[in-house]
Parts: structure tokens; C-alpha cells; sequence
């Protein structure tokens, strides 16, 4: 951008200031924060490894202590396990990856450096949403394809598919990823409830949206179970009915809206009182 | 907290309302009225700033009634003890907090208003160290913060390149922030902040954890920073130093009000003719007497023949003094001037304040403290 965008009005600075001269614009903006995001993954090694290795070994004791309990009756559901499984596992990245994000930023002393942009907080929130996700994908993918492995499992990869049914379910978890993280920035110690919300994914992942309609509107229930007809049964993105696609957007949209509206008002309301970058 | 100063210096900072400029109020309250500068001709115009934490009995009135202009490429200290006000004063400046009442300008800018358009110009370190991410190398924040300020970073390479040489940060350049000392961490912050080509900047506690040769090293480039740039900055700090060799006026906060806007230069010109340490012989115990009663007198000290006594007193009392020593016949073998510096114009200014020359009670929570109270991340835990 030339110059910032306006956020209401045509403000004129006076001849006196030194005019910005802005040399970059969102595309910079985006780079920045997926890189840095990334930078700083790769920069605890150990945390980022053992983050992959606690995903495949509890998938690991699920599956070796299935087969042993449950015999052939598991094993002829091991398709659906691992995509449950990837759907939570990228689920829980996006919704403990933007709060963290957001509360550790709070704690660090940055959050406030990110509040004064000239792009205004929401798209560099939007710009970390979208680096939260990028680098989930990355990871899960990983866990994802060491779950093929380990189990001999094939699945339907289709990309065109697969990629937006994710990301739309997921954007529900972001929502209330960035829910808990302005909770964070408000009221600091939050961590029981978030806590808690990461296990109801489970049971959001594998609700019984056939039998129970409204359950269909919950976060996450839509895509779950669009995700594993489309990687188990090989359905296609258009093959879904309209009104599947209708729910799986809407709450998409519904979610994450009500996300960024709670998170709006919780950083409004922790600048009221002054506590915006205290922790 | 330090008592009500019984007086409050008028400076160039802003004229008195209409309210208070009758004839019998020549010495309005300062830091309340409107600014001298005109809204659109400030780099930073603030009018009627108020905040209150809290309601009812326990209500903090953190900020109240606060006015002050700085003017295109000025350097302004804000000074004040502890809860003075000070941060929460550049904070609602800044839109990190809402103020209850009154307005904060950058460049003519409603920054409540249209806080995009005032961001293009203004950036602030207000955490000292804790303002960048410690496991990124110092270019690397350099970059970051150019480029969440609307730049591109490759374009800007070459001033990261000249702000790295300016702080003695180029050998560091590679490195993570967080194997660098506290005052290396200081000089990055303050880098990044200047990463993003701002016109006005916001500086709490710049000097804090640094050396004394460190300092002064950065009391030059921010005097350079300003001289050459045309950076507007405003310094909040507890080193009077900094805002000695720097500061072309300074704004003294107490209680949540301005008490002090003058320009250093004035400030201690007015503190200057304080006094008098002057050393005398054959001062007997009656001559003591009538000079006692004549003027202020205060630490007499008498060794041998020799008794030396400080005078409070401005040129003209000074002369009827030697005047009348003169008188008592008396030897005159010492004169200096009793010179005030900054630290003590402001704790004569602030009642004394609470002894902490206004080091922000946060300032030195300890990073690390910081990092330890953080949430546990399920993602990457502790990512600083």
C-alpha cells in the first residue's frame, strides 16, 4: 500500500508532518507473519518435534490398544479414526495456536505493537489466523501421512476437495481460538477453560450430525463429517448437496465472526481498563 | 505519594483557558488549558486527557485533565514518580487505552478516531526490552516490525543496515535476541522501533539496563535521531541524564497531572540562582545571628575561624548579603553557586515524589519473570 486505508473519514495530516512514505503493503504483511511464525517454531526444535511425536503416539496407543481390544471390529473403522484424528489434530493446532498466540504476544510486551499498525489489529490478526493455519496443515500433514503408514491405511487425497472442507471446518475452531484468546488478554488466566474446550472438539469431531440435525451447526460437526465422506468415500467437493456446502460456510463464517467480534470487544474492553499488553 | 506542589511552573507547552487566565490566576494550572501549538500544527497535541480505573471508592484517577503539544521534531521528557500517570498519559495518547475524556493527535490526526492514519506515523517502545521477539535474530525483528508497519523490508535494507551501525548492534545482526546482554536487548527494541520509518516515537525507560557508556552512546544517536531526521520524541525516564542531554522541554507529571511543561533550559534557569555555599572568616556568634535573621541560612558549618553556610537567594539577595558582610567586616574566602540539576528541580517540582524518579513499576519486571507467567502452549509453549 501507498498509504494506509482509510478507517472512516478523510483525515488531512497538516503540512508540517513528515508525509509516511510506505513502501510495503499486505502482501508484506502476510510474509512477515507466516515467516515469523514459522521462524519461531523452528527455533524450538525440541518443542516442535515432540509436539509431532506426542500427535503419532497417541494416535499410535489408540490404534495398537484398539486392534488388541477390539480386534477386526476396529480395524474396519481405522479410516474414520484417522480422519477424525487429522480433523483434530488441525482443529486443536488452529484453536491453541491463535490464543496462545494472542496471550503470549499479551505477555511479551508485543501484543500493543501489533495494535498500532497502520493496517489496523484485524488484518494482522487475520495474517496470523492464516500463518496459525499454514503452519497446522504442515504438521498435521505430517501426522496425517505417518498415520497411513503406520496402519497400511490408503485414503482419498483429493486436494481440491479435501483443502477448502478443512480449512472451512477448521475456521470454526480459529473462531474460538480467538474467543479464549481475547478472554486471555482480558481476565490472563484462562487456561482451565481453554483447556477443557480442546477435548469437546472430540466430541464435536464426531457428532452425530445425521441423526441429530442441529447438531450440524455446531463447530467443526459439519466439516467432520463432509471430510470423511470426502476422504473415505472419495466424494467431491461439487458432488456435495448445496445445502451441506450452505451449512459448512455459514458456520465457517458464523463462528469465526463470532470469534473476531468477541475478540474485538474483549481487546476494547481490556483498553478500557488499561490491561491491553499487561500480563 | 508525594504531597500537592504548592506551585506549578508555567511553560511554553500550552496557555491556560479562558477560565483561568483572569488577572488573579497568573499562575494557572499547567498541563490543563490548551496547548500553545494548534492541533494541526503538533506532532503530538493533547487536550483534556482524563482516565479513572475503577469506580467509586476505589477509583484511580490515573490521568486527569492532562494538555501538552509537541511540535514537529521536538524531543519531549516526560518525567514523574511512580503512578504519575505517566504511562496511562502515553498510552491514551497512543489509543492502547481509552481515555474517559479529551483528545490525543498525532500530525492533526485523531488518533481515537482514525487510528490507522495516526499509526503511519507513530511507534513506541513501551515494554524496553520486552518489545521484540528474543528468538528472532536482531535483523530479523528489524524486518518484522518494518514489515507490520506497511514496509517492505527489502527496500528498507539499507537503513536497518545504517540503525544496526548507529547502535553498535551491526556485529549482533545474526544473532538471537536472547543471547544478547539487557542493554543490547534495549538498543534492538529501540531499533525496531525506528525499523519502520516513523516520524514520531514514543520512548519509556529507553536507557534502562544500560551501561553508562551505552547510554551516552544512545543519549548521541537520539539527539542525532532528532537533529537529522526530524524525529519528534517524546522520552519517558527516570535517568535525568538522558533527559538533560536530549530533552529540549520537558513534562513533569504528578498525581496524575501535569505540574511541570517547560524547556529544560528554563527549568533549571529557574532553579539556578537557588543559592549560595559561601565560606567566611571571623564570623562570630553574633554576626551569625543577624545574618540568620536577615536571610536564609541553612547547613552553617563552622571549622576554626572559618564558617561556611549555604544562602537561599537569587542575585539581588546575594549582593545585600555581601553587602552586609561587608559591613560585619567579615573575609570573604569562598563563593559557589549551589547549581540544581534536573533530579533536584524535579523532586522540588513533584514534593519530592517517592524517591523512584519515576521508574515505571513495571519497567523492571524481569523478562524472564514475564515468560514464566505466560500460558502453557500446547502448540510451541514458550515461543519468545
Amino acid at each position: 500500500m501507498t498509504t494506509a486505508e482509510g478507517d472512516g473519514g478523510e483525515p488531512t495530516g497538516p503540512p508540517t508532518a513528515r508525509e509516511p512514505v510506505r513502501t510495503g503493503g499486505y502482501y508484506h504483511l502476510l510474509k512477515a507473519v507466516v515467516y515469523r511464525d514459522l521462524l519461531i517454531w523452528v527455533r524450538y526444535p525440541l518443542n516442535a518435534a515432540l509436539g509431532l511425536f506426542m500427535g503419532i503416539f497417541f494416535f499410535g496407543l489408540m490404534f495398537y490398544g484398539g486392534t488388541l481390544v477390539a480386534g477386526q471390529a476396529f480395524s474396519d473403522t481405522i479410516e474414520g479414526l484417522i480422519v477424525g484424528y487429522f480433523l483434530w489434530t488441525l482443529a486443536l493446532g488452529a484453536y491453541s495456536g491463535i490464543m496462545n498466540d494472542i496471550q503470549s504476544e499479551a505477555s511479551w510486551g508485543t501484543l500493543e505493537r501489533h495494535f498500532m499498525t497502520p493496517f489496523g489489529f484485524g488484518p494482522v490478526v487475520f495474517a496470523k489466523s492464516v500463518a496459525i493455519v499454514f503452519r497446522t496443515f504442515l504438521t498435521s500433514a505430517v501426522i496425517l501421512a505417518l498415520m497411513l503408514l503406520v496402519t497400511g491405511t490408503t485414503l482419498e487425497l483429493n486436494l481440491v476437495t479435501v483443502l477448502p472442507v478443512t480449512v472451512l471446518t477448521i475456521l470454526g475452531a480459529l473462531g474460538l481460538g480467538l474467543v479464549m484468546g481475547g478472554l486471555g488478554v482480558l481476565y490472563k488466566r484462562i487456561s482451565n477453560v481453554a483447556n477443557i474446550l480442546q477435548f469437546a472438539f472430540i466430541g464435536l469431531i464426531s457428532a452425530p450430525v445425521f441423526d441429530l440435525w442441529w447438531t450440524r451447526f455446531l463447530p467443526l460437526a459439519q466439516g467432520s463429517a463432509m471430510l470423511q465422506r470426502a476422504m473415505r468415500d472419495g466424494v467431491r467437493l461439487w458432488e456435495f448437496e448445496p445445502t451441506a456446502l450452505a451449512i459448512l460456510v455459514g458456520t465457517a463464517v458464523l463462528y469465526l465472526g463470532i470469534g473476531y467480534a468477541v475478540f474485538g470487544l474483549t481487546t476494547r474492553r481490556a483498553r478500557r481498563l488499561g490491561v491491553l499488553g499487561d500480563y | 505519594m508525594a504531597d500537592e506542589p504548592s506551585e506549578t511552573r508555567t511553560g511554553t507547552g500550552q496557555v491556560p483557558d479562558d477560565e483561568d487566565t483572569d488577572a488573579d490566576d497568573a499562575t494557572a494550572p499547567v498541563g490543563q488549558g490548551t496547548p500553545a501549538l494548534a492541533p494541526d500544527e503538533a506532532a503530538i497535541y493533547v487536550e483534556g486527557l482524563s482516565k479513572t480505573f475503577g469506580k467509586g471508592d476505589e477509583a484511580v484517577h490515573a490521568v486527569e485533565d492532562v494538555s501538552f503539544a509537541v511540535a514537529p521534531g521536538e524531543v519531549v521528557g516526560l518525567l514523574g514518580p511512580n503512578g504519575a500517570g505517566k504511562t496511562t498519559t502515553i498510552k491514551s495518547i497512543l489509543g492502547l487505552v481509552l481515555p474517559d475524556e479529551g483528545e490525543a493527535r498525532v500530525h492533526g490526526i485523531d488518533v481515537h478516531e482514525h487510528p490507522r492514519q495516526a499509526y503511519e506515523y507513530v511507534d513506541a517502545m513501551l515494554e524496553g526490552a520486552r518489545n521484540d521477539y528474543w528468538r528472532l535474530t536482531v535483523r530479523e525483528n528489524l524486518r518484522y516490525f518494518a514489515a507490520i508497519r506497511g514496509q517492505d523490508p527489502d527496500t528498507l535494507a539499507d537503513r536497518h543496515d545504517e540503525l544496526l551501525e548507529q547502535f553498535d548492534l551491526s556485529h549482533a545482526a545474526d544473532t538471537a535476541v536472547r543471547d544478547l546482554s539487557r542493554g543490547m536487548k534495549q538498543k534492538v527494541s529501540l531499533a525496531s522501533v525506528l525499523a519502520g520509518d516513523v516520524s514520531v516515537a514514543f520512548l519509556d525507560e529507553p536507557t534502562l539496563g544500560l551501561d553508562v557508556e551505552s547510554s551516552l552512546k544512545l543519549r548521541t544517536e537520539l539527539t542525532r535521531l532528532a537533529e537529522e531526521r526530524g524525529i519528534t520524541l517524546v522520552i519517558s525516564s527516570h535517568d535525568m541524564e538522558v533527559i538533560e542531554d536530549v530533552c529540549d522541554r520537558v513534562v513533569i507529571m504528578n498525581e496524575g497531572r501535569v505540574i511541570v511543561d517547560d524547556s529544560v533550559a528554563d527549568l533549571l534557569a529557574g532553579f539556578e540562582t537557588k543559592g549560595y555555599r559561601i565560606t567566611a572568616r571571623g564570623v562570630d556568634d553574633a554576626v551569625l545571628e543577624d545574618l540568620r535573621d536577615r536571610f536564609d541560612l541553612t547547613d552553617v558549618e563552622r571549622t576554626g575561624d572559618r564558617t561556611r553556610f549555604e544562602v537561599a537567594a537569587d542575585t539581588a539577595a546575594f549582593y545585600r548579603l555581601t553587602d552586609a558582610m561587608e559591613a560585619h567586616d567579615l573575609e570573604l574566602a569562598g563563593v559557589e553557586t549551589v547549581q540544581p540539576d534536573l533530579a533536584e528541580a524535579f523532586v522540588e517540582m513533584t514534593g519530592g515524589g517517592d524517591g523512584t524518579m519515576g521508574v515505571p513499576a513495571d519497567s523492571e519486571t524481569a523478562p524472564e519473570e514475564a515468560q514464566v507467567s505466560a500460558p502453557p502452549a500446547s502448540d510451541g509453549g514458550e515461543h519468545r
